[in-house]
């Protein structure tokens, strides 16, 4: 997030697109609730279903999915037509505002409307409320980046927050929500496959230079490797023969699941490691059994860049051990003698080789509620918000999209778009709420959201099983009747490994980022 | 009528603590402020309020009811002699309160009773309120008590004016660090009690709110324009001196199995979910209708007073207002 949480309170106006805020992030949720409530500010609310967050908003847009960079795209040409941008902002700032000023030059009201369902005047309103605020939030999620344009809509989005200067101050921004407790940290440290930490490229001789020293090694490789998406096609192909999963449970959270068990069946070694034993795991040659948090110390880097301490509260449980010790015990067997005596070691050794963790050292975490980076030094403070002054590129770089339409759109054999999601009781695939009575009890199954008219096409009532069919799998699931979802679109989750959605889910991937679509085309019939 | 110095206090939980089991509100590393055994904490002489009631120690969160295998069953009892120093008057009531509710109609929860048989109170009045939040007054209460304490103390400064309600409160003022108070005491006493009476500002209306309620005055529209905020969290509930409802199930143990309990919350579906699946509070407004009229509604049926005591803990930890105090004064706006 390029702001902190705390700001959210201030915030005037919040753009709230692809995120189911309340369910996913309460805590995030509560803040722009109260900021409504108790301070007027105004909420846009961007989604295709009736989300929780959309009974409070001053406005909700119910575009059709994926035709997220067409609305932000009209949003702009509006605020462009108006005069509402920022010039001045704009001139001192940023560049490429010709590029942007030509690509959303297209797209008019009339057009937009027609991409995505939305009508004019709530397009107007919507570029209103937004631009002309002092202090205007775009928070987004899972539903902005899980798209073949996935890249193009975190683009869009911040185009629209440079265009009209809501960036570099307080509660404003873009902030995408991360949806689990240590994404943000898992991405700082370089657990992705083109960089070290703290975003160094691994193609940059000098980052190479730095971890080589370090690590007392020659000839570290200085090539981008896969992302999940190519690893899992990758042992598909045979062409990869290992894969070392750590808290992941990739075959129930990825697209495609029948396409994911064929390939991790050719690997020859499957290793697993989790706190309890996942489905994935059940194809695993080795299975290794990890600490839970409550069993041992480090830190977790939040969704506003906080880096906090987390502190043992009980010994491990007999047979596990925290994964930095497995994965050091693994090093070293494999020839690279590993030697961290603590956590505290290696947040050491973060310290001293990423600038922007450089200040977050363990004896000032241990007497604070913890830092955000950048912290470049023990006497820096953190820093609750980013691009005060500058952008990490220097000038902010418009780069205006075309819209594109989804992958698998629907069609005569199958006229349904499924979109998946979560509740707020389960979390991902359940490995750890499904073993927690009473979550367990809020949301025990899966169900088909359906909006009433289809419904009644399909002559099903509410909880009848229908069988839903994409081009890869078939589940039979209960249906849900619901005038929260549009006609023609309907929702699930994927927490189920017993209805495995993701048996349908298609793994159209972003071209930049890899991130697969997820959402397809079904047909569902009555059984 | 005794008195106790502050600066004895400490010394004094360290001795009763030899002999029971002493909690009192302490805090770790400036957290919030919680009933902690003595050794657990660091006391402060900060009575506060704590974040989550005394039910903590009489009703914990978890607990394990009783054990079986395929051939026998036990129950389990966990109960030993217990010291809550420290806690407020309103939650003295809200004890009170949950003994109707756990031995009515002679059907007695066993392990409630058997830790409440066993506990010994010192209260504390409330010489002034401990947040602005509390509302005791308000909801038919007094910051200071009556009766149903072991020992009260009034904060009169340095020290603290001791009354004993009961006769093993009289044993605890034989204790040597009771010293006998001055003739003064006494209309120190009335004045603190006089002070206390009046210093309290918060009084949301609950009396009204009970008519308003008894009048079935709110439509099903108010309860659910309330929560379209309502995260579902269940804070409310578990922070509640008078809310008692949980969980039960099973858990595999060596040998054999363990029964437990946890706290749950009626503002969660699957609490009333039948095994059908209907669900006679099938949303959100009507399940916060249900905990809300509950307590300022049913329970004066049931018990001839109502089921909140005025702490305000819920208005304390709610993230989007829609604690007891905003409840009664949405009700109040009808």
């Amino acid at each position: 997030m390029t702001n902190s949480i705390q700001e959210f309170e201030e915030a005037e106006v919040f753009f709230v697109i692809g995120s189911n805020t309340t369910e996913q992030h309460p805590m995030i949720a509560t803040r722009v609730i109260e900021a409504v409530r108790k301070k007027n500010a105004k909420l846009i609310v961007a989604d295709p279903r009736e989300i929780k967050l959309a009974k409070l908003a001053t406005l909700h847009l119910k575009h059709r999915v994926g035709s997220d960079v067409a609305l932000l795209n009209g949003l702009m040409h509006i605020i462009l037509k108006e005069g509402w941008e920022a010039k001045d902002f704009i001139k001192a700032r940023t560049e490429n505002f010709e590029q942007l000023k030509g690509v959303v030059a297209k797209y008019a009201p009339e057009k937009v409307a027609e991409i995505t369902g939305v009508d004019r005047d709530s397009l107007r309103k919507a570029a209103e409320i937004y631009a002309k605020s002092r202090r205007s939030m775009i928070v987004y999620a899972m539903g902005i980046t899980q798209h073949i344009a996935g890249t193009d809509n975190v683009k869009s989005c911040a185009n629209l927050a440079m265009l009209t200067g809501h960036v570099g101050h307080p509660s404003t921004g873009v902030n995408p929500l991360r949806g689990q407790n240590n994404v943000q940290g898992a991405c700082d440290m370089g657990a992705l496959p083109n960089v070290y930490s703290g975003y160094q490229p691994v193609t940059d001789p000098k980052a190479k230079e730095v971890f080589e020293k370090e690590w007392g090694v020659s000839a570290l490789n200085g090539k981008a490797g896969l992302t999940l998406t190519e690893m899992i096609d990758g042992a598909e192909t045979g062409d990869i023969k290992a894969l070392y999963i750590m808290g992941e449970n990739p075959l129930v959270s990825d697209p495609d699941a029948r396409h994911v068990a064929r390939a991790l069946r050719k690997l020859d070694l499957l290793v697993v490691q989790d706190i309890f034993f996942t489905e994935t795991g059940r194809l695993a040659h080795v299975v290794l059994p990890a600490a839970s948090f409550a069993e041992k110390m480090g830190t977790y880097t939040n969704t506003e860049r906080r880096v906090q301490l987390s502190r043992q509260a009980i010994p491990p449980l007999e047979g596990t051990l925290p994964d930095w010790k497995i994965i050091c015990e693994v090093s070293s067997r494999a020839g690279y003698p590993m030697n961290y005596n603590s956590p505290i070691d290696i947040l050491d050794e973060i310290n001293r080789v990423t600038p922007s963790y450089a200040g977050i050292t363990y004896r000032r975490l241990k007497h604070s509620w913890g830092l955000s980076w950048p912290c470049p030094n023990e006497a820096h403070p953190g820093t609750p918000f980013l691009h005060k002054d500058r952008f990490a590129r220097g000038a902010g770089a418009f780069d205006a999209r075309e819209y594109i339409p989804p992958a698998e759109p629907p069609d005569e054999e199958y006229p349904f778009t499924l979109i998946t999601g979560r509740v707020g009781f389960q979390f991902h695939t359940g490995t750890m709420t499904r073993k927690t009575s009473i979550l367990e009890r809020e949301a025990p199954n899966a169900v088909l959201e359906m909006n009433p008219r289809d419904a009644r096409r399909l002559k099903v009532i509410d909880g009848a099983t229908v069988a839903v069919e994409s081009r890869r799998g078939e589940v039979h699931l209960p249906v849900a009747v619901t005038s929260d979802i549009p006609e023609t679109v309907v929702f699930s989750t994927f927490h189920y490994s017993e209805k495995n959605i993701n048996e349908l889910t298609v793994c159209a991937i972003d071209p930049v980022a890899k991130i697969p679509e997820f959402t397809c085309a079904v047909s569902i019939r009555r059984i | 009528m005794k008195r106790i110095s502050k600066d004895n206090i400490l010394l004094f939980l360290k001795e009763m603590n030899k002999k029971e089991k002493v909690f009192c509100p302490q805090s770790v590393d400036g957290r919030d402020l919680m009933f902690m055994p003595l050794e657990e904490g660091v006391y402060t002489g900060d009575i506060g309020k704590t974040t989550i009631s005394a039910k903590t120690v009489l009703f914990p969160q978890t607990e394990e009811i009783l054990s079986f295998t395929e051939k026998s069953i036990s129950k389990t009892i966990d109960a030993s002699k217990t010291l809550l120093f420290g806690i407020r008057p309103c939650e003295i009531k809200a004890i009170q309160f949950v003994d109707q509710f756990m031995t009515r109609d002679n059907f007695i929860d066993p392990h409630y009773q058997s830790r409440r048989e066993k506990v010994t109170t010192i209260a504390i009045a409330c010489h002034e309120p401990p947040s602005d939040t509390c509302f005791c007054v308000d909801a038919g209460g007094m910051p200071y008590l009556e009766n149903g304490y072991d020992v009260q103390l009034f904060d009169a400064g340095d020290y603290y004016i001791a009354l004993s309600g009961s006769e093993h409160g009289e044993e605890i003022l034989a204790n040597k660090y009771f010293e006998k108070g001055d003739e003064e005491d006494k209309e120190r006493l009335e004045e603190i009690k006089n002070k206390a009476l009046h210093s309290q500002k918060n009084s949301p209306g609950m009396r009204k709110a009970i008519e308003i309620l008894r009048e079935n005055k709110p439509d099903e529209a108010f309860w659910e324009g309330l929560a379209d905020r309502c995260i579902n969290c269940g804070g409310c509930v578990y922070v509640c001196p008078t809310c008692t409802c949980f969980n039960v199930y099973d858990l595999p143990s060596q040998g054999g199995h363990i029964r437990c309990r946890s706290w749950d919350a009626c503002l969660h579906a699957g609490f009333t979910r039948e095994t059908s699946g209907h669900n006679p509070r099938p949303t959100q407004g009507s399940r916060l209708a249900r905990r809300h009229e509950h307590k300022l509604k049913f329970d004066i049926v049931n018990f001839k007073e109502s089921g909140c005591v005025g702490c305000g803990r819920c208005s304390d930890t709610c993230p989007v207002g829609l604690g007891a105090i905003e409840i009664i004064q949405e009700l109040n706006a009808l």
